[in-house]
């Protein structure tokens, strides 16, 4: 307690002089006064008192280092003393300090930029208080799509009632559906999260008004219609009006009672969703998407996502045994639902990367580039300092000489490096920010609120100043640790022109080497990346962009049975075509890239599948017969649906040919028949062959893709797309007059033309992602162009008496132009080759980044590497020339003169 | 002897904070020469405290709380920066002298033990 006392007051005393030396030297003037007048009293001389005095009591100077030491924390002090003398040392050499700060602003910024891009694609905690003890729990199974961990509600039960490892385990699914505050008014859509009673205690998360989900709500299904708000909602809709509890608004046309308001921080268990209300989950069978399923009995019904929060002392491994035993149990009771389902445990992060598999390789990819140019800011920063090094050399050995500690000197050079870094960190945000700029180009293209949202926030700050210290480190330790090494003589005595850095040039040629290298490969994997996208982007989707208006609707159930559904979209579609300026009109539950489309578990007839697996889970898309003329996919073999396959018709599937390749390699699979909905469903034929085309993402692999008709597997929400003879969008108003028509309260969402969907979802991702690569291979190339013109430029003026000497006794100006540009292209070409042969390396790296390699089908882009070569040895021989051709231009009189 | 001189200077680190507080609990505020002195007379001539050692640690006594410091007056009219012991320098000074004490009927025991 009193300890802490002093070093507070201890601080004080460093900032504000607390005590004045000249209080403190009255002090002890005083004892040497009274000491003296001591020992006159014993009867000594005036003189003889003084003196013995001050044998006695010691000197004031030495007395008051002490206090001086005592009075504040003399390590803060230096450090202020440093830090100023840093300032001074940076201001009096201001092109040394412009260049070193630029290019780290330039190496932090990327690493922050690509920090706040990871952020907000994969790294935001939870909005919830201890966001990283929240675990995933759920079913995997050999064919669950995309390892996503989802339940049924029934396992649910199970688990939470049989496992102890869990201090809590709440259970939600997600439901859209149509909002409206009053009943005239047309329904919006919305998305909300349907979530079991203890969602909100456990998750730690207190409303901001009202009050969470009673037990007794979440026990009946269907019967409790209450409603809490998220808080953006309740500001938007209800301009954050405090007497909305109580009130009722109406979600699908069901009325529920609003309780109460969720805080403002907390937006849903979903790094992307901002949701718009919360229901207990016992509405799932009233404003679930399924209309022929009930969730809350089949225990095959997989939809719902459970979290958790582990007891204090339990591991993630304890957790995971009792699981897998749990999991084995219910698979005995339940053969039919749960064989092969394990029951797994995810942190939030192991969750999001199984979920998202293309994101993390690309985050390491930007990753891996961001830490490669901060090398090469670093790489120019560390050579300027040993260019410096022979003028500090002087310095610093006067220093030792008067007697200053070694630690003493090292922390000094360290200071001013910490200097250099932390201006270049504030200035990175800068480069940080445009980041973010470029990265704000990707939007979700939906009328739900779901955002993806890149900041520089506080979480980023600190990044670039974890990544300013680290570079401090880097560049300035091992410099300024060798620099106070020295033979303090043989620096004293030397001029400037002594040769006492052999091996210190021989690092700086190492480094610079390494810079042209480094900015090789990223030249290289930009020009890979480039070059493959614009070879995907021109290849396409394989389906048409253009001239297609999309339209979404989902007819409430309320109103609608799903007989009457049905009829709605014929008739959609069938007036939609008539409309003047339309050329064909088609229905499909799901558009390519838009999104994940539905699964559908089939079983193909005499196919063996590999042991633990009996069925195969793959996407499906619920069409009509003018699905396929109207996208422009081409059927290749058999035919494409016809009007004539309807609910009592024999059942049909069209497949692509990735299933057939997969399924009945070289052989044809139109007759062929799979079980669809399991190993017990009905029998479907395969009447078609469709061309492979992209579903999610242009980059992805082919992947297995089936098409039934919708009539045969009605969909609660369909899509209404258009090809138009002129301008898709010119077509918006004609159809929305046509939906008013059939039914005047009828929503309309997602209307969007084709080409904006493709552009948003497609083009601009991989122009963010070419940008943010290009512009780092640009940077590396930039750093490392100063890192060589600073060496060569350094070397020359090293030599200058050589060079005026080789001059006056008959060398040539071409002839010391040559000497001076070798050295500079020698390192250039050395760095130059390291760096293509390692670009091989990146090649396959960047292969397994983006399946069936950016650079093309994993061939060897050999363009790339001879477009990349070229530019580098343009550009690095310009750095050596211009330093080479001041050299050549020496007045050898005058240089020796100087001398 | 300088060795000799050494071992004192060692001996005083440790316990120069309570000395300090025993002299200004005792005789009430006093300046650091008269802490000094008191502390030489007691010991006979024993101590000599060296001012880069008495006032540095009347400071961190200060820092510490255990002593407050005011300048007055001394008796023949100079001005003095006077130092007076704190509550919780009393306190401190209390566990300070049991746990000396203590130490002290140890090492005395075991000398005595040792003869």
């Amino acid at each position: 307690m009193a300890a802490l006392r002093e070093w507070t007051r201890r601080f004080w005393g460093t900032l504000r002089r607390h005590r004045a030396d000249r209080d403190l030297e009255e002090e002890l003037r005083l004892h040497l006064e009274l000491a003296a007048e001591d020992a006159r009293r014993r009867g000594e001389s005036p003189e003889r008192a003084a003196r013995a005095a001050r044998l006695h009591a010691g000197g004031v100077s030495q007395a008051m280092e002490a206090l001086r030491d005592q009075r504040g924390l003399p390590w803060l002090d230096d450090l202020a003393r440093d830090l100023a003398y840093g300032c001074r040392m940076l201001a009096r050499n201001p092109g040394f300090t412009i260049v070193a700060v630029l290019s780290l602003a330039i190496g932090i910024g990327a690493n922050t930029a690509v920090f706040s891009f990871a952020d907000g694609l994969l790294l935001r905690p939870l909005t919830v208080p201890r966001p990283g003890e929240v675990l995933t729990v759920g079913s995997l199974s050999a064919n669950s799509i995309r390892g996503l961990l989802l339940s049924s509600y029934r396992d649910y039960v199970d688990i939470k009632d049989r496992s102890k490892s869990f201090e809590g385990l709440v259970a939600f699914a997600e439901s859209v559906v149509g909002f409206t505050a009053h009943p005239e008014t047309l329904p919006r859509l919305t998305i909300g999260m349907l979530v079991t009673s203890n969602f909100f205690p456990v998750m730690g998360v207190e409303p901001a008004l009202g009050r969470a989900f009673r037990l007794d709500e979440d026990q009946v299904p269907g019967r409790d219609a209450v409603v809490m708000l998220g808080y953006r909602f309740w500001e938007r809709e209800f301009g954050g009006d405090r007497s909305i509890v109580g009130r009722t608004i109406r979600l699908n046309g069901i009325e529920f009672t609003v309780v109460g308001v969720a805080p403002a921080q907390f937006t849903g268990l979903d790094q992307y969703v901002r949701y718009d209300f919360y229901t207990p989950l016992m509405m799932w069978s009233r404003l679930g998407e399924d209309l022929d399923v009930r969730p809350f009995d089949a225990r095959d019904f997989r939809r719902l996502n459970i979290r958790g929060r582990l007891k204090p002392g339990v591991t993630m491994t304890q957790a995971q045994t009792e699981l897998s035993v749990l999991a084995r149990d219910l698979e005995r009771a339940y053969p039919d639902t749960n064989r092969n389902q394990n029951i797994v445990v995810r942190t939030e992060l192991q969750a999001r990367i199984a979920a998202t598999p293309i994101v993390p390789p690309l985050l390491w990819m930007l990753t891996t580039l961001a830490g490669a140019v901060l090398f090469v800011a670093c790489a120019n920063v560390a050579g300027l300092l040993a260019s410096r090094a022979p003028v500090r050399a002087r310095e610093i050995a006067m220093r030792l000489a008067i007697g200053a500690g070694r630690t003493r000197v090292i922390r000094q050079l360290i200071a001013e490096s910490l200097l250099i870094a932390v201006a270049g960190g504030v200035l990175g945000l800068g480069v940080g920010y445009a980041g973010v700029m470029l990265f704000r180009q990707i939007q979700i293209p939906t009328d739900l609120p779901i955002v993806a949202s890149f900041e520089l926030d506080r979480r980023a700050l600190l990044v670039s100043l974890v990544v300013a210290l680290v570079s401090a480190v880097l560049f300035g330790l091992a410099p300024a640790i060798r620099s106070t090494r020295t033979d303090l003589t043989a620096v004293m005595k030397a001029t400037h022109a002594a040769g006492f850095g052999r091996r210190r040039r021989w690092g700086r040629a190492v480094l610079v080497g390494g810079q042209v290298a480094i900015s090789v490969v990223l030249l290289v994997v930009a020009t890979f990346v480039y070059r493959g996208f614009q070879q995907r982007l021109g290849s396409g989707p394989g389906h048409r962009t253009d001239h297609l208006l999309t339209m979404a609707f989902t007819p409430s159930p309320a109103r609608y049975r799903e007989a009457e559904a049905q009829q709605f979209f014929e008739r959609l579609v069938e007036r939609a075509r008539e409309v003047p300026g339309v050329k064909s009109a088609a229905l499909a539950s799901f558009i390519p890239m838009d999104g994940l489309p539905r699964p559908v578990t089939i079983v193909p007839e005499s196919f063996q599948f590999p042991p633990g697996t009996e069925s195969a889970k793959l996407l499906t898309s619920m069409v009509d017969e003018h699905y396929f003329d109207t996208m422009g996919l081409s059927i290749l073999e058999g035919r494409a649906f016809r009007a004539t396959d309807s609910a009592d018709a024999p059942r049909v599937a069209v497949v692509n040919e990735q299933f057939a390749m997969h399924y009945w390699p070289n052989q044809d699979v139109v007759g062929k028949r799979f079980r669809v909905n399991g190993r017990g469903g009905p029998w479907v034929e395969i009447v078609g062959l469709a061309k492979t085309s992209k579903y999610s993402f242009l980059l992805e692999p082919p992947t297995d893709f089936v098409y039934l008709p919708y009539k045969q597997r009605p969909q609660p929400t369909m899509i209404l797309l258009a090809e138009s003879w002129g301008d898709p969008a010119s077509l918006v108003t004609p159809l929305r007059e046509v939906v008013r028509g059939l039914d005047s309260s009828q929503p309309i969402h997602h209307i969007r033309t084709m080409e904006e969907l493709y552009r948003m979802r497609v083009v601009s991702v991989l122009n963010v992602i070419v940008g943010s690569v290009a512009a780092m291979g640009m940077m590396g190339l930039g750093l490392s162009i100063v890192g060589l013109y600073g060496l060569v430029a350094y070397a020359a003026s090293r030599r200058t008496r050589e060079i005026a000497i080789r001059m006056a006794i008959g060398a040539g100006r071409f002839d010391v132009l040559r000497m001076v540009l070798r050295q500079g292209l020698g390192l250039a070409v050395a760095g130059l080759v390291v760096g293509l042969l390692a670009s091989v390396g990146a090649d396959r790296a960047l292969t397994t980044v983006f399946s069936g390699g950016a650079g093309g089908d994993g061939r060897i882009d050999v363009t790339a590497f001879l477009l990349v070569a070229s530019v580098v040895l343009a550009v690095t021989l310009l750095a050596a020339y211009l330093p080479a051709r001041r050299a050549s231009r020496v007045n050898p009189t005058e240089a020796l003169r100087y001398e | 002897m300088p060795n000799r001189k050494h071992e004192k200077a060692d001996v005083l680190q440790g316990t120069l904070d309570l000395m300090v507080l025993q002299t200004v609990a005792t005789l009430g505020p006093l300046h650091g020469y008269a802490i000094a002195a008191r502390l030489e007379q007691v010991s006979a001539g024993a101590l000599r405290l060296n001012m880069g050692t008495l006032y540095p640690g009347l400071m961190r006594l200060e820092q510490r709380g255990l002593v407050r410091a005011k300048w007055g007056v001394t008796d023949n009219n100079r001005k003095a920066r006077f130092y007076a012991i704190t509550a919780a320098g009393r306190r401190e000074l209390a566990t300070e002298k049991a746990e000396w004490d203590r130490t002290a009927s140890i090492i005395h025991a075991l000398l005595r033990e040792q003869q």
